[in-house]
């Protein structure tokens, strides 16, 4: 009977947190009152059977009733505030499994020791942790948040970021994970001053929100001055309700909106890249490459214009005359001025391919020995590290293939963290490339895609995984047009998921 | 890889001009490897447009030995003859005051 109470209780508060998220003011009172009373109502009767126990003389029963009765209230905060900071990994994962009630208990207790795992300082818990994630087949969210979390007690917090994130793409949904995953998200964007990614998280709804992350949304909101942010109140209760509050209260005070932006003040837009008039092609070309290599975001705008500074250069009557006239006065071999003009090219065009590659920009439309060198460099070169990418993943199966007969064990969170820094690649690749490259790069991510989709589903049962991957491929498809693969896309992102959460 | 030749231009590293002769470069090249031999600190780097650059006997050596060759002297110019001016060391940039650091470590979700 207790069971369906606490499950209650803890879906009741959930319900009251995501209502009052998305200013659903009236459903957020009634969740909240309705959670009340069923708690008031699971104490009253908790304390009238622990009265009975004792009435009748067996109050060693009470006291047991009083154990389960409470550690679920509890547990959370013993968790939180005494176990992850002890690095007490072990206790915290078994602590867990009276910590919440529903389905899959065993997951939320896998991903409160990985965050345990954070503070301990043996080092010896991950392999603890892996051995327990390992265990559980098919891949779902929790998995991948508990190998995110590792990564955090490792310190990859470039692993990780992403890694969590990627929990959203799987079909599998564990909320009480998802509070973890969603918090430790705002809190690393809070470190990092990154509150309009905290307010695109909340708007969106994205994560179960926690508390602290609730209150961390209303900051964020707050400070990029979103439309519907909290008001002091109502941020100031938000603070009341999260933990914390010690280190928090400079989070509140500081989240004062911006100023209204003038209505008349032109929007933002970025500076041009202004060239001396004075200088000559050449002078001009080296000095807006200089500009754009030692900027820390280089633009497209600036790119664009240090390419057609460069073709303008290259192209220029006076280069080639200064350089022919210097080649005879320094008696240089027959040819020297095509080959200083070609090394000058092959240099120029290397070191912008690099800059474009590293700030992901695409290739500006200037026609000339640059800009058409570094169109070509650009696309093939995105191409083939796409082609090279989808060629590995795809030599994952031939690889799980030769290590099972040498009796080693597949471990499916690498073939999803193969599937996500391939995934993030292409959409970095199209964002920088356009559509024409998205075009061309679709055909191999589609064969790829589908062919293991196909065989994670089939041959071990990987749901969630596979779904995801069909689903990538869905909105691909659908982004270039491609009717086959939206119809085969359709097919299979139809298919009924199984997971440990809706199945019986 | 190809590399811009500003950093490790001849020119630059023997501190000369564009047009300077072949004896003002063998002369400069003696005295700047005396110098580095006698670790004289002035001698130590040479300015570029892209800021200072450490400079070594290696360098002196690889720089006189491009400007003696027609073709690597004649690329070598066309980058020194047109780069912008060269700039001094420029301050280190300040530290970034956008975040909050050590947040996560007291929210309890790690150091």
């Amino acid at each position: 009977m207790w069971g369906p109470v606490l499950v209650a209780v803890f879906y009741l508060q959930r319900l009251a947190v995501d209502a009052r998220r998305q200013h659903r003011t009236w459903r957020h009172l009634a969740w909240s009152a309705a959670s009340a009373v069923m708690t008031t109502a699971l104490l009253v009767l908790g304390s009238l059977l622990v009265y009975l126990f004792w009435y009748v003389g067996m109050w060693w029963m009470g006291v047991v009733l009083v154990g389960f009765g409470i550690w679920p209230m509890i547990a959370s905060w013993t968790i939180r505030h005494v176990l992850v900071p002890l690095g007490a990994y072990r206790i915290a994962y078994y602590a867990a499994f009276g910590a919440r009630p529903g389905k899959d208990v065993p997951a939320y207790a896998m991903c409160v020791a990985a965050w345990a795992l954070v503070y301990d300082r043996t080092g010896k818990g991950e392999a603890w942790v892996a051995s327990k994630r390992d265990a559980r087949v098919p891949l779902g969210d929790a998995e991948v948040i508990a190998t995110a979390l590792m990564a955090v007690a490792r310190g990859d917090l470039d692993i990780a970021r992403p890694l969590m994130r990627s929990a959203l793409l799987l079909e599998e949904n564990h909320p009480f994970i998802r509070d973890l995953a969603g918090e430790w998200l705002a809190v690393d964007a809070a470190e990092r001053g990154d509150w309009k990614q905290i307010a695109d998280d909340g708007y969106a709804a994205a994560w179960p929100a926690t508390p602290l992350t609730f209150f961390l949304e209303g900051v964020a909101s707050r400070k990029v001055g979103a439309a519907g942010a909290p008001g002091t109140t109502e941020l100031w209760f938000r603070w009341l309700a999260a933990p914390h509050r010690f280190t928090t209260r400079h989070l509140r005070e500081a989240a004062v909106p911006p100023p209204p932006a003038e209505p008349t003040a032109a929007p933002a837009e970025e500076p041009e890249l202004v060239l001396p008039p004075e200088k000559a092609p050449l002078p001009r070309a080296i000095s807006a490459h200089l500009a754009i290599a030692q900027r820390v975001q280089p633009t497209p705008t600036a790119l664009g214009a240090t390419v057609r500074a460069w073709d303008a250069a290259l192209s220029d009557g006076a280069t080639h005359s200064w350089l022919a006239r210097r080649a005879l006065e320094l008696d240089a071999p027959l040819g020297a001025v095509d080959r200083a003009l070609r090394e000058v090219a092959l240099v120029v065009t290397d070191d912008l391919a690099r800059i474009a590659d590293a700030a992901r920009l695409g290739s500006p439309a200037s026609h000339g020995p640059i800009g058409d060198a570094l169109g070509r460099r650009l696309r093939h070169g995105r191409l083939d590290a796409l082609e090279a990418g989808f060629n590995a993943w795809a030599a994952r199966k031939d690889d799980h293939v030769s290590k099972r007969n040498l009796g080693a064990a597949r471990a499916p969170i690498d073939e999803w963290r193969e599937f996500i820094a391939l995934r993030d690649a292409y959409a970095a690749a199209v964002l920088a490339g356009g559509p024409e490259l998205r075009r061309l790069a679709f055909p191999h991510a589609f064969t790829t895609g589908s062919n293991m989709a196909a065989w994670l589903w089939n041959q071990f049962h990987e749901y969630s995984m596979s779904h995801a991957i069909s689903k990538w491929l869905l909105d691909e498809a659908l982004a270039v047009g491609d009717t086959e693969a939206i119809e085969l896309g359709n097919r299979n992102t139809s298919l009924y998921v199984r997971t440990r959460m809706n199945e019986d | 890889m190809h590399e811009l030749k500003l950093e490790d231009n001849p020119f630059f590293v023997l501190g000369i001009a564009a047009d300077a002769s072949r004896i003002e470069i063998e002369r400069e090249a003696q005295k700047l490897l005396g110098m580095l031999e006698l670790g004289f600190v002035d001698a130590q780097t040479y300015p570029t447009p892209l800021g200072p650059r450490p400079r070594t006997a290696e360098l002196v050596r690889a720089a006189v030995a491009a400007l003696r060759d027609p073709y690597r002297r004649l690329v070598a110019e066309l980058w020194a003859r047109h780069a912008p001016p060269a700039k001094p060391a420029e301050p280190p940039p300040p530290a970034s005051t956008a975040g909050t650091p050590g947040l996560r470590d007291k929210l309890g979700w790690g150091r």
